[in-house]
């Protein structure tokens, strides 16, 4: 819409259309290492469940995400793949890196076949530290995420303009 | 170099008929291959092969002495790393690098030695077998007719050490991308990251549970 | 003997694919060449297959590895023994106290040292319940490559009170990093047997409702009885071991063929077989196998012996010169470290030998000439853990 564009959205409008954008999301669950399991465990199980919070686990596929959470060991063989998947997604997209293999390598930081880190492959919007991270950790991290949604300005994000966060 | 013929049983007081039997069976077949061994009596078994006979070796210990499971096969490679462990304090001088070769249990003579460990279900025995590669020749026949789970593991010593298989189907990488450069299992094979950034060397020690006197608490459970 | 039939074609498309690149590219005039992986619902984390298929059948398969690869033989070469202790917990990230054990029962071996008893007891029961925490998963994992996603509800469920009590003992889910050479860190907290005991009963429940939902399922059965048929000699010979060697038929089990000083052999226990080597046999097996579990661990708990936790070891701890092997029956399979030491802090050669990476290997032999859906549910049924196959 010529509005988004423009920046001349009026702010009930926005903050409407984020709010329907923070508790609306779907989230593919890219699981690599035992961060997966962890991430399967508030993603499905009964006890820390994701859907109260508004987020949907298991798309069918990348191309219907809108949020994707990287948990496990990056390798520089998965690379590509990552990189791939991640442009699949359409926009509006957020990463969260969760885990501390994914967010700096980890505990295998010295190995000669582990990427330090997914944001050096995705831009990368919430950090989830831990090895591995509590389901109530990506919990809060999800409703950070959330929070920040609520707060975006979206016409920043149609034009490409970096992400303030206030 | 430590010597080439070390038949080294130990000096307990126990002996191990059912190991020193596979012994004297293997070296009743193979003969003069049996270049070494090493029993820890009622506990393990150590045999090193000639190069030549390494498929024979994997043929009687599988047909006739009856170790028809698999268990792995891989490589050792035995210079002292030339980076040092990371385990000095970095305001320290670094420490000499040790350059000799010393090899383990059923001794060798080169930088390489290719091992594979089989063991036998009816025996309940296990059995290690060492070969010595030669640096100026890393190659070696393929144990693939006689285990056939040998495929992957010799792929992988072949991406990690260098070390290729005479006769394996397709010798291709199995872990590592396909432009990796170098052996990483090798001794001299650098991991950068620790060269970037050293490790601030050892700096926590955890107090054991006896000296704080944790075991006298009274919430354990009974 | 392996089924190495025409392998140029194959070859082409693997060298492709090590490279990671995503696309395959290439030639197929008879049949259809399908790419499943490295990211994909059914293949248990990054593991990548390359089919070739003749309309729906399979005509070969090969898996490619490595998305995983994290180096830890390598890592274990420049950290000390607390150090590797605490990396190993990751290989089989779901029964993770089980890769602590074989290694720092090889240094233990190589120190000439014995953990006292309770410890070893304490070992053994962790042991376990990290492996009811794994095959309750498996259980669950694999009715949902099936088709059944209720079923990974209630492992997902029924798993969390085994966490718990894992998680009171050690302070950690999973990756507890317990053990210290010598003996185990801390002593079980007050209260936790009592607890441990009725998170038993619920996987009893869990075992019970698996087998009216599951087992007795015409769909589950009619997919998996005859699918995937490993006999016993192909199963040896490629290196097969856990449950996948006992669902054909072997009575193998290092529990109780090799106990390695756990405390296995205190109690009254059972080793189960099935004699067909399809994938209902696997699912079976290890569905008895966490009933087992669950009563080993109750007889444990009857019987814990008081007593210290840890055995005297010097403060900094240097092990001896030697190597050492230690194997034991991990939840996946067989887990050995063969351990070469040259009296530094840390050691210097470790050998991972992981029961998943000889379990897949069969997996191009098993696959030639089933139907496309089988395929998954031969690697549900093989079950592995993509850290324990890359290591």
């Amino acid at each position: 819409m010529g509005l988004v564009e423009s920046g001349k959205m009026p702010k009930p409008l926005t903050s409407l259309l984020n709010t329907s954008r923070k508790y609306s999301l779907w989230i593919f669950q890219w699981g690599l290492a035992c961060c997966a399991i962890e991430m399967g465990s508030a993603l499905a199980s009964p006890r820390y469940d994701v859907m109260r919070l508004g987020v949907i686990p298991l798309p069918a596929s990348p191309r219907q995400a809108d949020l994707v959470c990287i948990s496990g060991t990056v390798t520089d063989k998965m690379v590509p793949a990552i990189r791939r998947l991640y442009e699949q997604m359409p926009d509006p997209k957020y990463v969260i890196s969760m885990g501390s293999c994914a967010n700096c390598g980890g505990p295998y930081w010295d190995s000669y076949s582990v990427t330090k880190g997914v944001d050096q492959v995705i831009p990368v919007d919430i950090y989830v530290p831990g090895c591995p991270p509590r389901p109530e950790a990506l919990l809060e991290g999800i409703v950070l995420l959330q929070e920040r949604i609520g707060k975006e300005d979206m016409a920043a994000r149609w034009k490409g303009d970096p992400l303030v966060v206030s | 170099m430590s010597s080439a013929d070390t038949t080294d049983t130990t000096t307990a007081t126990a002996t191990d008929e059912a190991r020193e039997e596979i012994v004297a069976i293997l070296t009743e077949e193979l003969g003069e291959a049996v270049v070494g061994t090493h029993i820890h009596p009622g506990d393990d078994l150590w045999v090193r092969v000639t190069r030549d006979t390494w498929r024979e070796a994997g043929i009687v210990a599988r047909e006739r002495l009856g170790f028809r499971a698999f268990e792995f096969l891989s490589a050792i490679d035995w210079l002292p790393s030339p980076f040092g462990k990371n385990e000095d304090s970095p305001t320290d001088a670094p420490p000499e690098p040790k350059t000799e070769i010393v090899t383990g249990y059923a001794g060798g003579d080169t930088r390489f030695q290719v091992f594979a460990r089989v063991h036998s279900h009816s025996r309940k025995l296990g059995l290690t077998l060492k070969v010595d590669i030669p640096d100026d020749d890393l190659s070696i026949v393929t144990w693939l007719p006689v285990y056939a789970g040998v495929n992957w593991h010799e792929r992988e010593v072949l991406e990690m050490f260098g070390i290729t298989f005479v006769g394996h189907p397709y010798l291709l990488n199995l872990y590592l991308p396909g432009e990796f450069e170098g052996h990483p299992l090798r001794k001299d094979f650098p991991l950068l990251a620790r060269h970037v950034k050293p490790w601030p060397g050892i700096v926590d020690v955890e107090p054991m549970p006896s000296d704080d006197g944790a075991a006298e608490s009274e919430d354990v459970a009974e | 003997m392996t089924a190495i039939s025409d392998r140029t074609k194959l070859a082409y498309a693997n060298a492709q694919a090590a490279d990671g690149r995503v696309n395959l590219e290439f030639e197929t005039d008879d049949g259809m060449t399908l790419n499943m992986g490295p990211q994909h619902p059914a293949t248990h984390g990054t593991l990548r297959i390359v089919v070739k298929l003749d309309g729906e059948q399979v005509v070969s398969c090969e898996p490619i590895m490595g998305y995983m690869h994290r180096g830890y033989e390598k890592l274990t070469e420049v950290r000390t023994y607390p150090q590797v202790t605490t990396l190993v917990n990751r290989i089989d990230w779901l029964g993770s106290f089980a890769n602590e054990v074989p290694f720092i029962l090889a240094a233990e071996k190589l120190m000439d040292i014995e953990a006292p008893p309770r410890a070893q007891w304490i070992r053994t029961i962790l042991f376990e319940l990290s492996r009811i925490a794994n095959i309750t998963l498996f259980v669950g994992d694999m009715a949902l490559h099936i088709g059944a996603a209720t079923a990974a509800f209630y492992a997902f469920r029924d798993r969390e009170f085994v966490l718990n009590q894992i998680e009171a003992a050690t302070g950690g889910r999973f990756h507890p990093n317990f053990n210290r050479i010598g003996g185990i860190k801390d002593d079980l907290p007050k209260g936790w047997i009592a607890d441990t005991k009725a998170s038993l009963d619920k996987i009893r429940n869990f075992c019970d409702e698996m087998e009216t939902l599951v087992e007795g399922n015409e769909i589950f059965q009619a997919r998996t009885r005859g699918i995937g048929v490993i006999p016993a000699d192909v199963a040896l010979a490629y290196g097969l071991t856990g449950a996948n060697l006992r669902a054909s038929g072997v009575d193998w089990d290092l529990r109780r063929d090799n106990p390695v000083g756990l405390a296995w052999d205190q109690v009254d226990w059972k080793v189960w077989t099935h004699p067909d080597g399809d994938s209902f046999s696997r699912f079976w097996v290890r569905l008895q196998e966490i009933r087992e579990a669950t009563k080993i661990v109750d007889q444990l708990l009857d019987a814990l012996p008081p007593g210290p936790i840890m055995a005297k070891v010097p403060r900094i701890i240097k092990v001896p010169e030697g190597e050492a092997w230690v194997a034991t029956e991990n939840p996946l399979g067989e887990m050995g470290y063969y351990v070469v030491s040259k009296g530094d802090l840390g050691p210097f050669r470790v050998k991972i030998r992981t029961a998943s990476f000889n379990n897949i290997a069969v997996v191009p032999w098993v696959a030639r000439g089933v139907y496309l859906p089988d395929v998954v549910t031969i690697l549900a049924s093989l079950y592995f853990i993509l850290g324990d196959i890359d290591r």
